[in-house]
């Protein structure tokens, strides 16, 4: 009797946790006339902070004109100097406020998130309103703010990362599409951004749209005053058909790339394979989500092998790209090659690292019938759950976690959505993603030596 | 505290039995045997959060400042033996792969981490609450009391701190140019070489190095445990769990001094060739006295951030280097080191030191404009040094300083990990706890005292890094002591005129005057650096010393 009423309570905890809420906050939810979603998520344990982002649905896969790549990274350096040298200048007046205030492009969002204090709502919302709906420059500052883009250029260009992004990029989708150069643009481009005054006005009239943003309000606020305030801030911003984004053209691999760096770096090997966009709550996207664990885990055989085993790797990462990504993008193993053991066996080793690495992702294909893939797969899903609840830890990266998943169906219920399909993920659904996905087909490797090859 | 009862116990049943002694001779005795060591207590501090995720680090007071000479970066590998190395678990050793495999399913924080720097080694922890109990004591326990440093990892583990060395000085621009400087200002103590050692060192150290540096500093007493949770069931589990370190030593653990920086005067440059650089990188920097255990470091802390607050638009150096004139991306000044920049948008916490330095950083910027923000750099500090900051000023800094608070105590691992830091410090009030109070009660009078007490431009110590055909011109620039400018005069798009005799001149519109004025203080700010070193990037980590 003992036995069957501890049986009963495990079934009674097992049927709870599968229809409990894995999101611990409610999310409310208006759309204004003009299409602008707004999202608040009350957290009133963090007291008196108030995170307000906004998110416009372009990023750097957006930019297809030819020679003007990294505008929208450009543009999103532009917004903070709206209406400069005025007594309505948005920095100064943040500044007044008392804000932190930053933010980030990607290939298909640029993110605007300040953080202050709650009692600074109303004029928050009205600043962070007229920069979007109004925005106001002189060619003057466009110039100063291309120079300082052309800085960070130089910053990361010490970065064989860059180089390896732009040669991905490259090859999968090509110069004419947008995902085929990275967010920062080509060194080339960047040199001529003072004289892309115009085609930068083209960019924000095209994208800067309210139909094509979502506001976030998090932290220790009410949500009915906040849907009023960004109401009466946002409510006369313009709505515009945005363009659509052209379709790639169809990728045919394998393709191969070698590229030599100046300095005596260890050598990186990459292998990548074209993924379908990312669509939350689908087994296909939660196969995305296990991938980077799955294959570049401390527990994946690949990275035993090449870190442990073999000691030929010195980093090994998988870059999952999933909701922070691009829509579709290259999914692959990211190596750095012992430099020692390079200096020793030269180009064959990258040759044996590539393949161990293609062998690996396109061996997953019979995933489900390797021994003790079934128990991988499930702590791997319980990883994934503490960790996508450990991130959960500020005003800011909750409205950060639910908007990187929400604004692909803008639907409410897109973190339960990308929980759920985690949670009924099955090691079969993993093989049928292999053999559709991770084939020769879809393949790219980039190889990254230093100039002298191997001493 | 136990065994010792238990001795003297042992020394009473030996002595019960004796007979009355016959009064004593006047003679005289032994003095009596020193006490046996007895471990101290771990310093334990908590928070009350009700977060699903509990988050417990253990910092062991003791980092690369402890390293012995020619073992430079031995409590780096101690410390990632320790988390790689393998633990014994009754009589089986669980490897770092068993490991990886047991903490998955708890989340990523459940894989111990460990952070090593200069003063300080710090292992973290996470796990769900659900599972905390079962966590300490498979997990947390014997990877701090039970690890058997496999030789093969100790090998492997050295292999990744050569390719460390390698990776610092080819890829990342910034975070060498941070790292010399930190060496540079710091030269002469044991803050001098870098946390991961050095090529010649690294291949020195041995297995045996490793577990005597564990036996050594791994105790109780060198503990200090931050807790995310108050519960007393968790806190009692943990703190036995340390306690448990090294049980069995006799001895007390050896203490290290760290030593004060040597004294320079003057100003001093070196220039770092790094062949291919795609920039230079320009840093400046002096010893301070001042930590966060001192009354001046907070009017300090507020007008630094006046001048640099990193990652941010706020500071002097930003606004009128990058905002104003747009050289780079980005200019900042600091009281403390901090690794984790170029990356980290806020202080990260758990790298406490004693020994401070004031620095400037000017990140990348064209290699033939370096020596002109070397002097902006110098000349935007002697004003401040100078002027001191208005009321306005510092109430402005203050209003930015407290809006930092909200990102710098934004989570609850850094809550934990600012108390853990308090501790180490043995500061009054804890550094986020009181932040805001302590901001507000700063005053003018305070800032501009702390600034003329613990800032100077006498005293200087300058390091660009840059490429192969830039070296020769920024010494010769720099050795000169002459004008140097930044701009190139067709950059500042003025028009070209002629005097009535047909001289060229350039034509100055009114509202640029006092940018272009600024640019000549800049310009013509006289740099008196007494001696310049160039080395090469291959010199940087090699030996225990900045330069080989």
């Amino acid at each position: 009797m003992r036995f069957r009423c501890s049986i009963l309570l495990v079934l009674l905890l097992v049927t709870a946790a599968a229809h409990a809420q894995f999101f611990p906050y409610p999310i409310q939810k208006r759309t204004l006339g003009n299409g602008l979603d707004v999202i608040v998520i009350e957290t009133p344990e963090f007291k008196d902070v108030l995170s307000f982002n906004t998110m416009i649905l372009a990023g750097s896969g957006r930019e297809n004109e030819k020679g003007r790549t990294g505008l929208a990274h450009l543009f999103e350096h532009i917004v903070f100097r709206h209406k400069h040298d005025t007594p309505e200048a948005y920095d100064p007046n943040i500044e007044k406020l008392g804000a932190f205030n930053n933010a980030y492009t990607w290939y298909d969002i640029t993110y605007y998130h300040p953080l202050t204090f709650t009692s600074n709502l109303d004029r928050l919302a009205q600043l962070e309103a007229s920069r979007f709906r109004e925005l106001t420059y002189s060619e003057r500052v466009f110039r100063t703010e291309a120079g300082a883009v052309y800085g960070e250029y130089r910053r990361s260009a010490s970065d064989p990362g860059l180089r390896i992004e732009e040669i991905l990029g490259d090859l999968m989708y090509g110069p004419a599409h947008g995902y085929g150069h990275s967010t920062i643009g080509y060194l080339d481009d960047v040199k001529d951004m003072p004289n892309a005054y115009k085609s930068a006005q083209a960019f924000y009239d095209a994208y800067y749209r309210p139909n094509n943003a979502i506001v976030i309000v998090a932290g220790d606020v009410k949500a009915e005053q906040v849907f009023a305030t960004v109401e009466k801030s946002f409510g006369s911003w313009k709505p515009k058909k945005t363009p659509a984004q052209p379709d790639p053209k169809p990728f045919n691999g394998p393709k191969k790339q070698h590229e030599t760096w100046p300095s005596d770096i260890p050598p990186r090997v990459v292998v990548a394979y074209m993924i379908p966009p990312y669509t939350p709550g689908t087994a296909e996207s939660a196969v995305i989500d296990v991938m980077a664990d799955l294959m570049g885990g401390e527990t994946a055989p690949l990275y035993r092998k090449l870190r442990y085993e073999d000691q030929v790797a010195s980093e090994l990462f998988v870059d999952q790209g999933s909701a922070r990504g691009f829509d579709a993008r290259p999914l692959g193993a990211y190596v750095t090659v012992a430099k020692d053991k390079y200096d020793a066996q030269g180009r064959p080793l990258l040759d044996r690292i590539d393949s161990d690495v293609a062998t690996a992702f396109e061996g997953l294909s019979s995933f489900s019938s390797q021994p003790g893939s079934a128990r991988r797969l499930e702590s791997i899903q319980s990883q994934l759950r503490y960790d996508i609840l450990a991130g959960l830890n500020s005003p800011a990266n909750i409205a950060q976690a639910f908007a990187d998943f929400y604004r692909f169906s803008r639907d409410p219920q897109a973190m339960e959505n990308v929980a759920q399909a985690i949670a009924n993920l099955k090691p079969a659904d993993v093989d049928a993603f292999a053999k559709k996905y991770f084939t020769p087909k879809n393949r790219v490797s980039v190889t990254l030596t230093p100039q002298g090859g191997a001493k | 505290m136990k065994r010792l009862f238990l001795l003297l116990l042992i020394v009473g049943c030996a002595t019960a039995p004796a007979p009355a002694p016959a009064p004593a001779p006047e003679v005289q005795t032994a003095p009596p045997p020193p006490p046996a060591y007895a471990p101290g207590e771990p310093k334990v501090v908590t928070l009350d959060s009700k977060a699903p995720l509990i988050n417990i680090r253990v910092m062991i007071t003791h980092g690369s400042t402890s390293d012995p000479a020619g073992k430079e970066g031995l409590a780096n590998l101690t410390s990632d033996a320790i988390t790689d190395g393998g633990f014994r678990s009754g009589d089986a050793i669980v490897t770092k792969e068993q490991l990886a495999e047991m903490t998955m399913p708890w989340g990523s924080g459940a894989r111990p981490t460990v952070f090593t720097t200069a003063r300080a080694t710090t292992f973290f922890f996470t796990a769900p609450r659900e599972v905390i109990g079962q966590y300490i004591t498979d997990v947390l326990r014997p990877t701090i009391t039970q690890p058997v440093f496999e030789a093969k990892e100790i090998d492997r583990l050295k292999n990744e701190a050569m390719s460390h060395i390698t990776s610092l000085r080819t890829e990342d621009l910034e975070t060498l140019g941070l790292s010399a400087i930190d060496q540079y200002v710091l030269a002469g103590t044991s803050y001098e070489h870098a946390v991961v050692g050095t090529e010649t060192s690294i291949p020195a150290m041995t297995r045996d190095d490793v577990v005597r540096f564990y036996r050594d500093y791994y105790r109780p007493e060198n503990a200090i445990v931050g807790i995310s949770t108050s519960d007393a069931a968790i806190v009692a589990q943990v703190r036995d769990a340390v306690r448990a370190m090294n049980a069995d030593a006799k001895t007390p653990p050896p203490a290290v001094a760290v030593s004060k920086p040597e004294s320079f005067t003057g100003r001093h440059a070196v220039v770092i060739e790094e062949p291919n650089a795609p920039a230079a990188s320009v840093h400046l920097g002096f010893p301070i006295g001042v930590n966060r255990k001192d009354a001046d470091f907070w009017p300090l802390y507020v007008a630094n951030v006046w001048l640099g607050t990193h990652r941010d638009g706020f500071g002097q150096l930003y606004q009128k280097i990058r905002e104003e004139r747009g050289y780079n991306y980005g200019d900042y000044s600091y009281i403390e080191h901090w690794s984790g920049r170029p990356f980290s948008l806020f202080q990260t916490f758990n790298q406490p030191r004693e020994q401070q330095y004031f620095s400037i950083w000017i990140r990348p910027v064209k290699h033939e404009h370096a020596v002109h923000l070397m002097k902006a750099a110098t000349y935007e500090l002697e004003q401040m040094i100078r002027n001191g900051l208005t009321a306005e000023q510092v109430e402005g800094a203050k209003k930015k300083a407290r809006v930092l608070y909200l990102n710098l105590a934004e989570t609850v691992p850094r809550l934990v990990g600012a108390r853990v830091d308090d501790a180490f410090f043995g500061a009054q009030s804890g550094f986020l706890d009181a932040y805001l109070a302590n901001i507000d009660r700063v005053t003018p009078e305070q800032v501009n005292a702390a600034i003329r007490r613990h800032l100077s431009t006498a005293n200087i110590k300058y390091l660009v890094v840059t490429s192969t055909p830039h070296v020769q011109n920024t010494v010769a620039q720099i050795r000169s002591n002459g004008p140097v400018w930044g701009k190139t005069w067709q950059e500042y798009e003025f028009t070209q005129a002629k005097l009535a005799d047909g001289t060229p001149v350039w034509q100055i519109p009114e509202a640029k005057m006092p940018a272009v004025q600024l640019d000549a203080a800049w310009a013509y700010y006289p740099l008196d650096v007494q001696d310049v070193k160039i080395g090469n990037v291959k010199d940087l980590f090699a030996v225990g010393k900045l330069l080989r």
